[in-house]
């Protein structure tokens, strides 16, 4: 129990950076207490958000999204495959989330980090569970040939909120999403057609073309999460890797753009207590959710 | 819920038809021009920026054409408790491609190759007494490959390294050519490569105008190879230079 | 109007629960808990010395091994392993042991439904028979909504695909030995009122959320009745035979 004593003691006369590294959670406290946090941003602020669609040319949909500084990189790659006998008009989505050596100095290359299994899979269960896609869409041939979408996220910068900044890359790269344009051969394979400028191509287009132009998929319900951190009374949204670190009570929660509950996400931490802190904490993810849809909104004009 | 990803269904990229691939070159003469419309002995327009990792001791990002690079680079740091004690430091490289980095679908996986390659590249121009018993992580990601990308890895990595602070004799720029049929090509993008007949990479240090590193494979004729040397040591030190201006730009605002 | 169950339940019933306690004798502690026909056993090992790497060498660390039944663990497997980790390391008291680390092994004997919340128990009973030192037990149970709106409790694997949503949610025991350092005991609610951990599936209206979390603390006070009938059994049964 001296500890605390002897921070008080020594806050006086010590640096700030000093401070920061050897009381990390009485510098925090500080700051709440002033309803401040150390990169100057109130409590309940999210972090400036960016992004930017269409920058892999190799995919068929791609997004960079930036938090703050987390930054991720969505792309999309459509391939062909035979739907599964239980479903056979429906396509399927495969996600991974990828965390290189590259984006923290706590991933070492080799050995993959603990977090990108688990983000993999509520990303997917986040985004088929929300019925942002309708799976039906991605129907070429009934049983025979159904779109697989391949989304790979890789995370370039991680400085927190990661499940939130790949949700933001991931949304935003099925919005730029171009299915090709195919054809079904005599072989029962399906090709694809360049822009169609030969005569031959003209032909096989009239006759077998499955998917006549590039179209874009319909996003119905699109979700839109935000992470914060519950210490003592306060809530922190949108953290910073340092704030996770220090304050490890972390809450997400996911909406959609009809203001339905997708997730609600915690595991562990100290006692959530009060309702009333989860009733903040949705209120503080439909404010962001409307900032979020604000932001795509205006990447879709362009 | 509803659908499994990745349960082991067979999946293929639809392939084009009915587009005549046009033989990208003919051997003979010169008159035909390269796919980005580039003179022969023109590299590709290249942006660097420092700084585009915040949670790393030093990075950069290097686009050149097509080829995406981000290195970033961490410590000098512990060493790996299995490591003896060493009066220099280590360095630790690693290269690796994103699943989406060739048309081609590839799986993003390490480059062994890639890595090591980095590695002797860089060894000969830290200076690695200035680190003890510390090791050094630079670690490369290939966002999107078009071509030359280990010289744009390296390039990028010298200058990731500058961000960072780790002392080194001169920075370190690369550059490859590609020999096909009698011509050679500084810079080549990705479908160059395909079809060359030889390649050449070096890696020099512009202002000491020392080699650390020379790669040749394929078919070369000895004037040849010295008009690569000569092109590669022209361009590198112009990367050389452009690589210092955006160091420079990078520490400038902060004077102010 | 009720929801009819196939096992004839009513929608706030839970399925028969069994416990029982110091079943393996390589293991400092071991549990098997099962709920209707889900089961699985965990065994703790521990604390030994040292921290993994990257952990926090002044607190006691916990590292969770899910087994499956059958075949290897995939990026499922990985999530419960996390989210075990992260509810036990809440519920246990971490200065105690310093630069320690216990394993938690988890295997699954039958999957019928409501697995995780299965799991985080059986953890929960094996910790205590092991001796680990912990502030309060962890009560998990499993909330379906169904398509009419009414919230089912401890669905099987049937109930669980036909749902619209599910939440598996974690509350802490009734009474409290210590009670957690910066916990919010606001607006008068008792601290067991707090939820430890939530992990959702599928989409529901907010107050349908409230609802899951409301029936789900309700049931949990028969849960937590039950863990203690049982450790203060198993007590008696020991304190005879020494």
């Amino acid at each position: 129990m001296g500890l605390p004593d002897s921070s008080q003691v020594l806050s006086t006369e010590m640096e700030v950076d000093a401070f920061r590294r050897i009381f990390p959670l009485r510098f925090f406290e500080r700051h709440l207490s002033e309803s401040l946090r150390p990169d100057a941003r109130p409590l309940g602020k999210a972090r400036d958000t960016i992004v930017n669609l269409g920058l892999v040319s190799t995919a068929d949909g791609s997004a960079l999204a930036k938090i703050g500084s987390t930054t991720m990189l969505a792309a999309i790659r459509m391939e062909v495959m035979t739907p599964s006998a239980d479903s056979p008009d429906e396509g399927s989505i495969a996600l991974e989330f990828h965390m290189p050596p590259i984006c923290s100095p706590t991933v070492r290359p080799g050995r993959p980090a603990d977090a990108a299994p688990v983000i993999s899979k509520r990303l997917s269960d986040t985004i088929l569970s929300s019925g942002m896609i309708d799976l039906k869409e991605l129907c070429l041939v009934s049983g025979k040939a159904a779109w697989m979408g391949y989304l790979d996220i890789y995370c370039l910068d991680a400085d927190g909120a990661l499940f939130d900044a790949a949700l933001l890359a991931a949304v935003a790269a099925f919005s730029n999403l171009q299915i090709p344009v195919v054809a079904l051969n005599d072989n029962g394979r399906i090709v694809a057609i360049t822009g169609g400028k030969d005569q031959d191509n003209a032909s096989i287009i009239e006759k077998k073309a499955v998917n006549k132009e590039k179209r874009k998929l319909t996003l119905n319900n699109i979700p839109f999460s935000l992470t914060c951190i519950l210490h003592k009374n306060y809530i922190l949204a949108d953290p910073t890797t340092e704030e996770e670190t220090i304050m490890d009570t972390l809450v997400t929660v996911v909406l959609d753009s009809s203001d339905h509950m997708v997730s609600f996400y915690k595991s562990g931490g100290t006692v959530l207590a009060s309702s009333s802190a989860i009733k903040s904490c949705v209120e503080l993810a439909r404010t962001r959710a409307k900032e979020l849809k604000q932001i795509l909104g205006e990447m879709d004009i362009d | 819920m509803a659908a499994k990803p990745g349960a082991a269904t067979p999946t293929y990229s639809p392939k084009l038809v009915g587009r005549s691939r046009l033989p990208v070159f003919k051997d003979s003469d010169l008159d035909w021009s390269r796919p980005d419309g580039r003179g022969f002995h023109q590299c590709r327009p290249a942006l660097l920026q420092t700084g585009a990792v915040s949670s790393a001791s030093g990075s950069a990002y290097a686009e050149f054409g097509n080829t995406k690079v981000i290195v970033s680079v961490f410590g000098p740091r512990e060493s790996k408790k299995a490591m003896t004690y060493s009066d220099v430091g280590r360095l630790n490289c690693n290269v690796s491609y994103t699943t989406f980095a060739s048309p081609t679908l590839g799986q993003g996986t390490d480059h062994k190759e890639y890595s090591s390659m980095l590695h002797k590249a860089l060894e000969g121009v830290i200076m690695m007494e200035t680190f003890p018993k510390t090791t050094v992580d630079v670690f490369a990601l290939v966002l999107e490959s078009g071509g030359s990308d280990l010289s744009v890895v390296i390039s990028c990595a010298s200058l990731a390294l500058a961000d960072a602070g780790i002392m080194m004799y001169d920075l370190i720029t690369a550059v490859s050519v590609s020999c096909i049929g009698k011509s050679l090509m500084i810079d080549p993008v990705i479908e160059e490569e395909g079809c060359e007949d030889g390649s050449f990479m070096m890696t020099c240090m512009p202002s000491r105008y020392e080699i650390t590193q020379l790669t040749v494979t394929g078919e070369w004729t000895t004037p040849n190879i010295n008009e690569a040397m000569q092109l590669c040591l022209d361009a590198c030190s112009k990367l050389g230079e452009i690589m210092r201006d955006c160091l420079k730009q990078a520490a400038s605002p902060s004077d102010e | 109007m009720e929801v009819d169950r196939e096992d004839g339940r009513t929608p706030n019933q839970l399925r028969p629960l069994a416990c029982s306690r110091n079943i393996l004798h390589r293991p400092h502690g071991s549990a098997s808990w099962s709920q209707g026909d889900t089961k699985v056993l965990a065994a703790v090992y521990g604390p030994k010395a040292g921290t993994k790497k990257n952990e926090n060498a002044e607190k006691a660390c916990f590292e969770v091994i899910w087994k499956p039944k059958t075949g290897q663990i995939g990026k499922v497997e990985k999530e419960y392993e996390m989210i075990l980790k992260r509810t036990i390391q809440s519920i246990c008291v971490l200065t105690v042991n310093p630069n320690t680390t216990t394993s938690v092994i988890i295997q699954v004997v039958h999957d019928d439904g409501s697995l995780l919340p299965c799991a985080i128990n059986a953890a929960c009973a094996a910790l205590v028979d092991a001796g680990i030192p912990m502030k309060h037990l962890a009560v998990a149970i499993c909330c379906c909504l169904a398509d009419n709106g009414y919230v089912v409790l401890d669905p099987n694997k049937l109930e669980e695909k036909k749902m619209t949503a599910l939440a598996y949610l974690v509350f802490p025991n009734t009474t409290l030995s210590v009670l957690p350092e910066g916990s919010s005991v606001a607006e008068g609610e008792p601290v067991e009122h707090g939820i430890i951990t939530s992990v959702t599936h599928g989409v529901m209206s907010v107050d349908d959320y409230f609802l899951c979390v409301e029936n789900g603390r309700a049931a949990t006070a028969s849960l937590s009745a039950f863990f203690r009938k049982n450790f203060q059994q198993s007590q008696r049964d020991s304190s005879k035979a020494g």
